[in-house]
Formats: structure tokens, C-alpha cells, sequence
């Protein structure tokens, strides 16, 4: 017989434990917690989850989360808890001791099919008291396509292996037939099977840690401290609430672009509200569900609306008391952020999840200027799938690619350039000796592209650009899950926008062709070669004011190029000696340029947009004049033009950039 | 005669000069302070001070911060790094990952070598070690004339899959070194042939920004030595708990980058093995942080995973040391929410705690324990007077008052929460290795960790605690005791039941070749010689590998299967016997045995401490105020047996002795304190 703990309706006013008690059981949460993530990262066989693509949690008997790992991924945070509630509900009363419960539904509060959770009751003299949760991201869950990541996909089907809550422990005993059941409608059922062991082991150091605090210090101490724990957090925001002005704040950032409705971004606004008794946004107002898989459920809308605001607040722990002091209106179901049953919803993270992040980040740069930052750039994956050819066996391959890349420029320094997304500053990108063992594609470069970075008194972070070329292999089809290929990732204060995401394929060459930044199944053949870049962060305040000294640093660095210099900053610098870093910045070159470039980019950015369009397809005028001068948006490949997707960058550009110049 | 065995330890604030006389199996410390400008004028004038004639010296090991220093300062001479083009920023763009998740203003630093001087040649070997495309000589000849012009004086050769095939790489090293003859050359198949670019490249860049400067250093303390008449080798201690001559640390400096630390966690390992003890936990607690280090069956944990900064991997194996920022200066406040936090910020030399009347005015832990009358207001002999009725304030004003605590209560408070959060950083050290702190010993040292050892253990049920005879030098003794030591490995990919064992034995064999070479290479006798095999394993399919200990012999890989199956069960807690097991990396530890001091213990033992120096009234938490007897170390004799409480001073350090435990003085000097009632033992 069990018996659910509920959380009280009325949170206790002040703390009941010492002290002392409550900062030594809160600070054991967080090892108990940490102690699971360790294990996970030293014994799981997903190179995604040994990429720290996993979260650990430990959730009080109601399934409120009490503690987060301090080094989870930041795309987890806040769906721990409504995984582990949907096991409550379907479960109830019938959870023992010696149970573990696998969950990875994305329309009960989960990410997407790829992360699955273990979740392991925890019990204390035949009562629950907590659970221990461990979400991975297993490297393929099914689907129609290898890592189950199916860009064409409008609905759940043919995305992979949907786990309602089910046991795959039933009191300490294995259900050998739930697991089999489990990883056989996967492509790597080994791999997945000792996932499947790795995690559910990981939750047991979580409950045996746990126990012993409840031997030391009694059960009713531990689950109250677990309480407090959360209330000790809600306290924290509210207090620092306290020094912040109240008011309401609006953005709107996009999406590329919804295949079912032609050609225009897709707008997903947010509104916050600070009015002295919590952070409020209203996400109601945004677009209807895409047909790509570029889609929101709850849960992981939630999840970025926690993980952006958490972002102006790094020192407070992550718990539901932080859910609780947050509160959000995402509208109603069908919208691309809150999609709902069936629609597809594994490439949100490349979709609405960062959208909703950087709009949050602009919002709260007006609220806290001293922690603001333009938008980063966007999360993506390159998936290479086809047979090896290198051995006789021909074994099936997948190379499964993501960049690191720039963030947004800040108020009183540049951006972080070369830095993972900010969907999971801790996500790994593996190294090239790993992928070229396991893949026969061969990495052509992995370097740092010269002028990715949006420019502005502190310009973005820069991008990367990776190259790669299929060596031995046939049957082989390419992927692509990004976004920001239209909806450029932008600046603020007067900053501009970076680059476009987007694949090439063979560049340079007669069979040159722009992929874009989101298809499917492209089929490609040995010394084919791809190449793309990941965006840089988008530049914070006025290129014109940014100093030619720091310019002409990066120059010799190599980040700006002399030509761009002057395009973006209007900085004129002459090469003396480049094998000894040697340039002449000319001061009044500089000064005439500057003032010739304040007079006229008001109206660069109101020049007819066809014209435009035109001039670059003969070649006359350049893909980032394009964009950060003329706020025109093409496609990048034909060079045809995007009228309504330029009407509204446009817009946008007025608004971050425009309105701020002096003149 | 050379009778005597020197050890200096290099600190931030002192360099502790540690001497063995073999002739009377005597110790005796000296500390002088640092010199951080030039640390080898602290070195030499510790010498002088205490009065070493060097031409009695028969063996001479020194631990050093050098290394350490220059990668955080980042004085480096004028560096280059040679890649293969298109992958120069592997050291930029490293894993992409930031340290901090959530702050987004806390950046990683930046490399070490910047892109300006980092430089491309075209050149491309692949995964297999095939070469797809030979190295363009006449390029590589250009570079070199380039960075002559730019007078670089030290360059990191840094080629894609060099590990596999190093034949493009130590050509372009032939290259530069015929064209800068002057300059240092470190290449990264030469200095760790493993996989993984960003971090063999970061360890080879490491090497060689650091070549230059640590080599110099090391070069001019050899000579000094020898012109006072040292007549044998300068030994250092290097990051892997061995030590290095001058001839190797010239090929591999970049080991020298946690000489400091391993040298505490060496003390650590053999006061265990003197008290008996397989499994210790070994913490030293400074002024601003702690260091945790395990012993487990009398040997110290090795990491790969290791950096002075996050993101810049420095992956040759070193002594696991996890350092947390709990030290006798660490500052109590109140956070916004109104709860009470220990750390990580310190009030360091300046201002110092409230007691030392500098300026400071937060309470630290040193103020509790003054306040708590744990420590005594004199402090090292007399060298400084501390002011408790400044600590009382601070304590009283910052954390007592606002929660409505007595200042004894918030001192103690102060205090339990320092000692928790110890206590959790061993929890991650051990039980995450799978062991049971129960199983262990604490070994205290440091400054501070005499003062709070009894409780950290109470608070993770360790039964026995060790203090040292000198806890505040025991750095130094570590110097003391070290091997000469080299780590080798090789990379090996292969399924374990598939592979011809006769292949992994000559791999090994090729292997000890070159270990041998390199200890003959530092005057190691062949008799002293001793290799040690270990082999890197994992499940087909798992990302990190187990390294287990591999035999000799047709059945040992058979055998060594068997105990990663052991292992991956102790440390995991699951095995999968079925599933295929991968060999990963072959690893080499080659040893010369350097003579030890032969400490003798005391024979005549003596169970009366006889009378103490003095009684103070000492708040012992639950236990109350208690009428303490403070005994002085240095009369307390072998044998000397007593029940808690109780306060024993040094010179260098006070030990408490809490209620509820027997204290005992072994043979060796050290404080051995036995825990009572570990069950029911929620203290406070």
C-alpha cells in the first residue's frame, strides 16, 4: 500500500528546519543528483548522451522537481517534473519499491522521442518520499530515418518510438520483455539496451544517497527539506524581482518558414509582464503548427521560457520553485509552440525552443543591461546516413553533426565565439579524429569563419564553418535539422545581423547547389563535397562606434576581413607587412567613410528589394550587403527573391538596429 | 658524507623547506616565504636558512608552481602553433562547451597560442593512418622562414590523425628543427600519441608555451645546485605523483603543471601506509580551498581528464585531486533568500578574517573556530596575535543576529556547514569510484585541517583520523618520497576476443623498450627499473574506457577482461559479461625507485600525555561549553592516550580533538583520533 505525499496548497511562510540542517540537506540534494549525471557520463553507450545530452533529477513525492544536475543540459530543464507527474497519473497508488519507469512521451511534458527518462520511486518506510530521474538523449529511437530525427514529418508516426509511462523494473525484478519490446524498435538495440541499464542504474545512486540522509536525519527532515528546498528557490526570484522595474515587454522572433502556407517567416511572440508577484509571459499569440517537425509541445516551450529567463538569474538552483515563480500563457493547443498530439515535434529544439530563448534574452537585455545579449546562433544537425564501404561488411553508418557557434554580442564586451548553442551551453561537439574512425566522410576543414560574426560596437561571437567530403560509401542520403536561414540571426541596440545557416553542397563548382538550412533525404555520392557554416551571434550596439583598434585586433586575428571592415565598421585599414600583424589604420579614410555610411543606410535599407535581388544575381553585390545592408532575404542559392520574408526582416532590422543609430 | 635529503615545496605564500638526516633518521622543516617573481631565490635562500651544507645532500626532489603559474598568468615566450590546413582553431573551438552553463557573461579563456600564430600547412593523413596527401615541403620550409622572421622561439607541431601515422608531423619537426635550430619543437604524436584532436593538440600546445621557460627554470636551479656541490640530479616532482630530471622535463614540461598538488596527495598516500591503512581520503585544507585526494588498496587515483583552466585539457595522467573553495578564509554570509552559505569566496591575505584585525570584517571559518575558542588567539608560536572580540562581532553582526542565534550557535553553524560541504566533495570522490567512505581513513592536513578533520569524518561516518606530525608542511614530506616516473601509451582499438594476444603482448613489449630507454636515459639503474602494464577497456559501444592492470604472459589479456568485468561491477554497479568487450589504449607506467628516508618509529611508548599547558573553555556544539585541556604537541610523547575533548597546538597547526573520541600519539608522531558512536551521530 502506498500513500502519495501531496505538496501542501499553502506554502509554509518560513522555513521550519535550522539553518544549518536545511543548507547541508540542500547542498546533499545537489550531490545526490550530480553523483547520478557522473555515473551516467562514465558508463552510457549514446555518443549524444556522452556529448551531455542528459539531465538528472531528483523529484519530491509529487513529482516537483527538488534538485537539477548543476551540469544538465539547459534544453531538459523544467520537463523533469511533468515526466515524472505523467507517471504518477498513470500509475497512482500502484508504484513500489524496486520500480523504474521509462517515459519519453513529448505530449506529456517530454522533450522529444530521442530523450528518455528513467524514473525510479524512491521509499522510505513504505512511502514514497521522491524519485530519482535520468533523461538521455539515445543516439535513434526508430522512425523512419537513422537518430529518428525526420524533417519531413507533420505527425508523430514516422518519428520513432513514442514510451507512455511503462515499468521496465518491477520491484527489483527486470521485465526482460518491456526492455527487449523497448530497444527492438530501434536501429542500435544493443546501444540502447545498455543506455537502458546505464540510466536505470544511475537512479539507484540517487535513491542510496537519498536513504542515507533519511537514516541520518529522519525521513519527515528530509521530505520537508525538499519543500523548503523548492520555497528557498521561489524566494530567491521573488526577492531579486523585488529590485527590477514592473511593466510589460514585447518581441517577436521567427521561424524560417511554414512549408504548408509559401513562402513568409513565422512569428512567435512573447510578451512578459513583471508585476511584483512573478515573471509572466503570454506566448498565445503565436503562429498555428508548421508542417515540418519544427514544432513545440508544452513541454519544452516551458522548458525554454525557463531556461531563457534562468539565464538573468545563473546563481539560483533550478527547481520547481523556480517553475513556480515563472509563470507562462503558451495558448492553445495546435500552435507551433504548444503543438499537441499528433503533430510533430522532434525538431523543436532547432525551431520555436531557441527562438523563445533569444527573444527572451532581448526582453530581459531592456530589464538588466548589464547581463544583455543579442541572439546566438541557431542549433543544428547534419545527418550523413548510408552503408560504409570502407570494410566488406558494409555496415550501416550515421554521421551525426553539430556545431558549436557565436553568440550574441554584449553590452560591454563581444560575444562568445565558437560556443555550444545556447539550448546546451554544455552539449559537446565531437572531435573530427572521433566521427572520421566511425564515418566514412572525411572532414575538409573545421575552422573559424572570417566574418560570421554580427558587427556592432560589440560584435557577435564568431561561427564556424565545417567541411566534409563522402569517402567509401554508397547508398547514402544527407539531413539537415536547422533554421535562420531567413530569420538571420539578428543584432540588437543598433547591432546587425551575422550570416545565414544553410548547407552547400560541392561550392565552388559547376554542380554548386544551396541546400537551405532544413531538408531531407538528399542523396549524395563519394567526393561529394558539403559544406556549411554555423551563424555568428548577432552584433550589440552601433558598428559605427566600435573602435578601429578593435577592428584592426581582428583583423590580425583573422575574425574581420580588411574589406569587411570597412563594409560593416567603416574602419579603412591598410596591409604593411600581414607576416608581422603589421597594418595602418588611415584615421581619415576612416572618419569620411563613416560619415558617408551614416548618411546612407537609412536608405539602403528601404532600396527596392528586387533591385537588389537582381544585382546579386549578376554578382555585383554581395551576400552579407545584402543582408546587413539591405535587410533583403533571398534565396541564397537562385537568388530569388523572399518578398514577404524581406517585409518582415525588414521590419525587424527597423526595430533592433535602425531605430538605435544616431543618425 | 651526503647524508641528508632535501625536499622544497613551492606554495603561494611559503616555500617549505623539508630536511631528512638519514644519520639520525631526523626530520626537520623550514619555511621561508615565496618569491613569486623568481621562485628559486625562496628555494635557495630556504636552503641557506636552514643551514644545508648541499655537498651533504644525497638526493635533492622539489615540487613546483612554475608551470602552473605561467599557464595562468599566460607569460609565455613568443609561440607557434603547425597544423594541417583547415583545422588551425581545434584549440579555439576545443569542444564548444562553457564551464559556467547559465551565466552568459562567464567566458572560457581563450587559447593559449592565438589564431595570429597559429599556422597552416597542407598536408592530410586519415583516420587509418593512410597518407592522403604527403606534406608540401616547400610550404613547410616558407612557414619555417615565416616564423623566423616573426621570432618565434617555440612551436607546437600539431597534425590531424598524427596518432595513427606521425610520419607527416615529425617530418615537418626535421624541417623546422634544420631551419630554427634554436627553437623548441613539441609534437603532439612525440609528446601523446592519442586520439582526439583538441586535446592532444592542447596538451602539445600546453608543452610547448611552457618549453622555453619551465626548462630555463629548471636548467638555472640544477646549476645553482650544483655549483653549491649537489652532486646528483635535481629531481621534480611532476602532475602523475612521480618526479622528472631535468633531462626529461626539457621533452615533456608541460607534466610539471600539477607538481604543487600531487606533492600533498604523495604525503597523504604514505602517512596512510605508515598508519596501516589501504584506503584513505586524504584532505588538505588551506586557507582559501581544499584539496581531496583518495588512496584506495595504497594507491592514489589517476585522472586523464585534467586542465589548470576549463577548457584548455592537459591529458597526460595525473593524481586526482578534486579542489574545493573551503578553506580556513572562506567567508559565511546570508544569501538573498535569507539562508546560511560557507564559500567559496575567501577573505584571503587581505583582508584576512576579522580576527587577524586587517581590515576584514565578514566572519570565515577561522573566526569561528577563534570564536569557539578552537583555536587560540596566538598563532604560529607567537608570530601573529589574533582579536576574538573581532571575531565575535563579525559573526555575531553578519550571521548570529539576523537568525536570531547566539554567537556560539552561529559560530558553531559556520562551522558545520564548512564541514558538510567537505564532506560532500569526498562523497563525490568516493562514491562515485563506488566506494564506501566507511572503508576509509581521513588524513588531515593543511593549516586548517587539523581543526576540522574529527567532524568531516563524524559527518561521513570515517571511523579514524590521521593528523601528521607537521600537518601545516606535510607538502614537503610528499617531495620526499617520489619515484622517478614516466606514463606511456598507444593507442589500440580492437575487440578483445578477436585480436592475437601475441600482437598486444610486442605492442607492450615496444612499449617497455622505450620506458627502459627513457629511465636508463635518467640515470635509473635497471635493478631500481620497474614497468607496470595497464590496459584501457570498454563495452563495444561505451564512450569512456576502465583502465585495469594487464600481466604478463598468454593468459593475461584473458585475465584482464575478467577484472574490467570486476571493475565496471564495483564501480557501476552493473557488469554485462555477454556483451563484447573493446581494447582502447595501452599504458605503460615505467618507475625507478629512488632510496626512501627509513623512518623509525618510536619504540618506547608512553599512554600519560602528562599535564596539559592549559584548560579554555571550547564550545563543542551539542556538548556545550567544555573545560578543555590544551596540550602541547611537541611534549606529548609516543604512546600519549587520551579521550576528547581536547586541543593540541603546534607551530604550524591546532588539532581538536572533540568529545565522543580517543586520541592516541603513535610511534610515527602522528594523532591517530578515534570516533565513537558513528551510528547515532547527527551532530550538532
Amino acid at each position: 500500500m502506498t500513500q502519495i505525499i501531496q505538496t501542501p496548497a499553502v506554502r509554509s511562510s518560513g522555513p521550519a528546519l535550522d539553518p544549518v540542517t536545511f543548507e547541508v540537506l540542500k547542498n546533499a540534494f545537489a550531490t545526490s543528483v550530480d553523483l547520478m549525471s557522473e555515473q551516467i557520463l562514465r558508463t552510457c553507450y549514446s555518443f549524444v548522451i556522452y556529448s551531455r545530452d542528459f539531465s538528472s533529477a531528483l523529484c519530491d513525492a509529487a513529482g516537483n522537481t527538488v534538485m537539477q544536475g548543476s551540469g544538465d543540459i539547459a534544453v531538459h530543464v523544467g520537463t523533469l517534473h511533468f515526466q515524472c507527474k505523467a507517471v504518477l497519473e498513470q500509475f497512482g497508488t500502484d508504484i513500489h519499491d524496486g520500480d523504474v519507469f521509462a517515459i519519453n512521451d513529448p505530449y506529456r511534458g517530454g522533450t522529444h522521442f530521442n530523450d528518455v527518462s528513467f524514473i525510479r520511486p524512491i521509499f522510505s518506510g513504505g512511502e514514497i518520499i521522491g524519485f530519482a530521474q535520468n533523461k538521455g538523449h539515445w543516439a535513434d529511437i526508430g522512425g523512419n530515418v537513422p537518430g529518428s530525427f525526420d524533417v519531413n514529418a507533420s505527425e508523430h508516426f514516422g518519428e520513432g518510438l513514442r514510451i507512455t509511462p511503462v515499468r521496465v523494473y518491477s520491484k527489483h525484478v527486470f521485465l526482460h520483455d518491456v526492455a527487449q519490446l523497448l530497444v527492438s524498435n530501434t536501429r542500435a538495440p544493443e546501444q540502447a539496451m545498455g543506455d537502458l541499464h546505464a540510466q536505470s542504474e544511475a537512479t539507484a545512486v540517487c535513491e542510496r544517497e537519498i536513504l542515507r540522509l533519511v537514516e541520518k536525519y529522519g525521513k519527515d527532515t528530509v521530505v520537508t527539506a525538499m519543500q523548503e528546498t523548492q520555497d528557498y528557490v521561489e524566494r530567491i526570484v521573488l526577492r531579486q524581482l523585488e529590485d527590477l522595474p514592473r511593466g510589460t515587454w514585447e518581441t517577436t522572433d521567427y521561424l524560417d518558414v511554414d512549408p504548408g502556407k509559401g513562402e513568409g517567416l513565422v512569428p512567435i511572440k512573447i510578451k512578459l509582464t513583471l508585476d511584483g508577484t512573478g515573471i509572466h509571459y503570454d506566448l498565445s499569440e503565436s503562429a498555428p503548427a508548421v508542417a515540418t517537425f519544427l514544432n513545440s509541445g508544452y513541454g519544452t516551450s516551458h522548458s525554454a521560457i525557463y531556461a531563457g529567463t534562468k539565464t538573468f538569474f545563473p546563481e539560483v538552483p533550478l527547481n520547481s520553485g523556480f517553475y513556480a515563480a515563472v509563470q507562462a500563457e503558451i495558448g492553445e493547443e495546435g500552435s507551433v509552440v504548444n503543438a499537441g498530439w499528433p503533430h510533430a515535434v522532434t525538431g523543436f529544439c532547432s525551431g520555436p525552443y531557441e527562438k523563445i530563448m533569444n527573444g527572451i534574452f532581448e526582453l530581459w537585455s531592456q530589464i538588466m543591461p548589464e547581463r544583455a545579449m543579442a541572439c546566438a546562433f541557431n542549433l543544428e544537425y547534419l545527418l550523413v546516413g548510408g552503408r560504409d564501404a570502407r570494410t566488406s561488411e558494409e555496415n550501416y553508418f550515421m554521421w551525426y553533426d553539430w556545431m558549436a557557434g557565436g553568440w550574441g554580442g554584449r553590452s560591454s564586451k563581444d560575444g562568445s565565439s565558437a560556443t555550444a548553442p545556447v539550448f546546451g551551453p554544455g552539449l559537446a561537439v565531437q572531435p573530427v579524429e572521433g566521427q572520421e574512425r566511425l564515418s566514412p566522410v572525411l572532414t575538409t576543414k573545421h575552422e573559424i569563419a572570417i566574418d560570421s560574426a554580427g558587427p556592432g560596437r560589440f560584435r557577435g561571437g564568431l561561427g564556424i564553418e565545417k567541411g566534409g567530403m563522402l569517402t567509401d560509401a554508397h547508398s547514402t542520403v544527407m539531413s539537415y535539422c536547422c533554421d535562420r536561414s531567413r530569420s538571420i540571426t539578428w543584432g540588437i541596440e543598433g547591432g546587425l545581423p551575422s550570416i545565414p545557416h544553410g548547407v552547400w553542397l560541392n561550392q565552388g563548382t559547376e554542380d554548386e547547389r544551396f541546400l537551405g538550412s532544413i531538408f531531407s533525404s538528399v542523396p549524395i555520392q563519394p567526393g561529394d563535397v558539403f559544406t556549411r557554416p554555423s551563424a555568428g551571434g548577432g552584433g550589440f550596439g552601433d558598428p559605427l562606434e566600435r573602435t578601429p583598434e578593435e577592428v584592426l585586433e581582428d583583423i590580425i586575428d583573422g575574425y574581420v576581413s580588411i574589406d569587411r571592415a570597412a563594409a560593416d565598421y567603416g574602419v579603412v585599414i591598410e596591409e604593411v607587412d600581414a607576416e608581422l600583424d603589421d597594418y595602418r589604420i588611415l584615421a581619415e579614410d576612416t572618419e569620411a567613410l563613416r560619415t558617408q555610411i551614416r548618411a546612407s543606410r537609412r536608405g539602403w535599407l528601404e532600396e527596392d528589394a528586387e533591385a537588389v535581388a537582381a544585382r546579386y544575381r549578376e554578382g555585383t553585390v554581395d551576400m552579407l550587403d545584402v543582408i546587413r545592408r539591405h535587410g533583403v532575404i533571398l534565396h541564397w542559392g537562385t537568388g530569388e527573391l523572399l518578398e514577404n520574408s524581406t517585409t518582415q526582416y525588414r521590419q525587424l532590422m527597423q526595430r533592433r538596429s535602425a531605430a538605435h543609430w544616431d543618425a | 658524507m651526503a647524508n641528508l635529503r632535501v625536499a622544497v615545496d613551492v606554495g603561494g605564500t611559503f616555500t617549505d623547506v623539508c630536511i631528512f638526516d638519514d644519520e639520525t633518521q631526523s626530520m626537520r622543516v623550514t619555511k621561508v616565504p615565496s618569491t613569486p617573481h623568481d621562485p628559486m631565490e625562496a628555494v635557495m635562500s630556504g636552503v641557506r636558512r636552514a643551514e644545508v651544507n648541499l655537498a651533504d645532500v644525497s638526493l635533492f626532489s622539489h615540487g613546483t608552481t612554475v608551470a602552473t603559474n605561467a599557464l595562468i598568468t599566460r607569460r609565455f615566450p613568443k609561440a607557434a602553433m603547425v597544423t594541417t590546413r583547415g583545422f588551425r582553431d581545434a584549440i579555439e573551438i576545443g569542444d564548444g562547451t562553457k564551464d559556467d552553463l547559465w551565466d552568459a557573461y562567464n567566458d572560457v579563456s581563450g587559447p593559449y597560442i592565438r589564431r595570429r600564430d597559429r599556422f597552416e600547412v597542407t598536408e592530410r593523413t586519415d583516420y587509418a593512418g593512410n597518407i592522403i596527401t604527403e606534406l608540401d615541403e616547400t610550404e613547410a620550409r616558407q612557414l619555417a622562414a615565416l616564423l623566423r622572421k616573426r621570432g618565434v622561439t617555440t612551436v607546437a607541431v600539431c597534425f590531424l590523425n598524427s596518432y595513427a601515422n606521425p610520419a607527416n608531423e615529425i617530418r615537418m619537426r626535421e624541417i623546422l628543427e634544420e631551419e630554427l635550430p634554436d627553437t623548441a619543437i613539441s609534437a603532439s604524436a612525440e609528446i601523446l600519441p592519442e586520439i582526439f584532436e583538441h586535446d592532444r593538440f592542447n596538451t602539445t600546445v600546453s608543452n610547448a608555451v611552457l618549453a622555453p621557460l619551465v626548462t630555463g627554470y629548471v636548467d638555472r636551479l640544477a646549476t645553482e645546485l650544483k655549483a653549491g656541490g649537489y652532486a646528483g640530479d635535481l629531481l621534480l616532482l611532476h602532475s602523475g605523483g612521480g618526479s622528472m630530471t631535468p633531462r626529461m622535463v626539457k621533452r615533456y614540461p608541460v607534466r610539471l603543471a600539477a607538481s604543487g598538488i600531487a606533492a600533498g596527495a604523495i604525503a597523504a598516500k604514505h602517512v596512510a601506509a605508515q598508519c596501516g591503512f589501504e584506503n584513505a581520503v586524504g584532505l588538505d585544507m588551506g586557507g582559501t580551498s581544499t584539496d581531496i585526494c583518495l588512496v584506495s588498496g595504497g594507491e592514489l587515483r589517476i585522472t586523464k581528464e585534467w586542465q589548470v583552466e576549463y577548457g584548455h585539457p592537459i591529458v597526460f595522467p595525473s593524481i586526482e585531486v578534486l579542489t574545493i573553495g573551503a578553506g580556513g578564509g572562506s567567508l559565511a554570509h546570508l544569501d538573498i533568500a535569507g539562508s546560511l552559505r560557507n564559500g567559496p569566496q575567501s577573505a584571503g591575505a587581505a583582508p584576512g578574517p576579522a580576527c587577524y584585525n586587517t581590515g576584514g570584517e565578514a566572519p570565515t571559518n577561522c573566526d569561528a573556530n577563534v570564536a569557539m575558542n578552537r583555536l587560540g588567539t596566538t598563532l604560529a608560536g607567537g608570530a601573529r596575535e589574533l582579536d576574538r572580540s573581532l571575531s565575535l562581532e563579525a559573526i555575531d553582526r553578519v550571521i548570529g543576529k539576523p537568525l536570531g542565534m547566539s554567537t556560539e550557535q552561529a559560530a558553531h553553524a559556520i562551522v558545520q556547514v564548512a564541514n558538510a560541504n567537505m564532506a560532500d566533495a569526498v562523497r563525490l570522490v568516493s562514491i562515485r569510484r563506488g566506494y564506501d567512505p566507511r572503508d576509509f581513513a581521513l588524513i588531515a592536513f593543511g593549516g586548517a585541517g587539523a581543526l576540522h578533520g574529527a567532524e568531516v569524518a563524524r559527518e561521513l561516518s570515517i571511523p579514524t583520523v590521521v593528523v601528521p606530525a607537521n600537518p601545516g608542511v606535510t607538502s614537503a614530506l610528499g617531495c620526499l618520497l617520489v619515484d622517478i616516473r614516466h606514463d606511456l601509451s598507444l593507442m589500440y582499438n580492437a575487440p578483445a576476443n578477436q585480436v592475437d594476444p601475441k600482437d598486444v603482448e610486442a605492442e607492450f613489449a615496444a612499449l617497455e623498450k622505450e620506458a627502459t630507454a627513457r629511465l636508463r636515459h635518467e640515470g635509473v639503474a635497471d635493478e631500481d627499473a620497474m614497468l607496470q602494464r595497464e590496459i584501457s577497456m570498454r563495452y563495444a559501444g561505451q564512450w569512456r574506457s576502465l583502465a585495469v592492470p594487464m600481466g604478463q604472459g598468454p593468459g593475461a589479456l584473458q585475465q584482464a577482461v575478467q577484472t574490467f568485468h570486476q571493475q565496471h561491477e564495483k564501480e557501476f554497479a552493473f557488469s554485462q559479461e555477454d556483451q563484447p568487450v573493446e581494447i582502447y589504449q595501452l599504458g605503460l607506467s615505467a618507475i625507478g625507485k629512488t632510496p626512501k628516508p627509513g623512518f623509525v618509529p618510536a619504540t618506547e611508548l608512553t599512554a600519560d600525555p602528562g599535564a596539559p599547558a592549559s584548560r579554555r573553555e571550547v564550545y563543542f556544539g551539542a556538548d556545550g561549553w567544555v573545560d578543555t585541556p590544551v596540550y602541547e604537541r611537541s611534549l606529548l610523547p609516543a604512546g600519549a592516550t587520551f579521550e576528547g575533548p581536547a586541543i593540541i597546538d603546534q607551530l604550524d597547526s591546532t588539532t581538536v580533538v572533540p568529545p565522543h573520541t580517543t586520541a592516541e600519539i603513535d610511534g610515527w608522531g602522528n594523532i591517530r583520533i578515534h570516533l565513537h558512536n558513528l551510528e547515532n551521530s547527527s551532530e550538532g
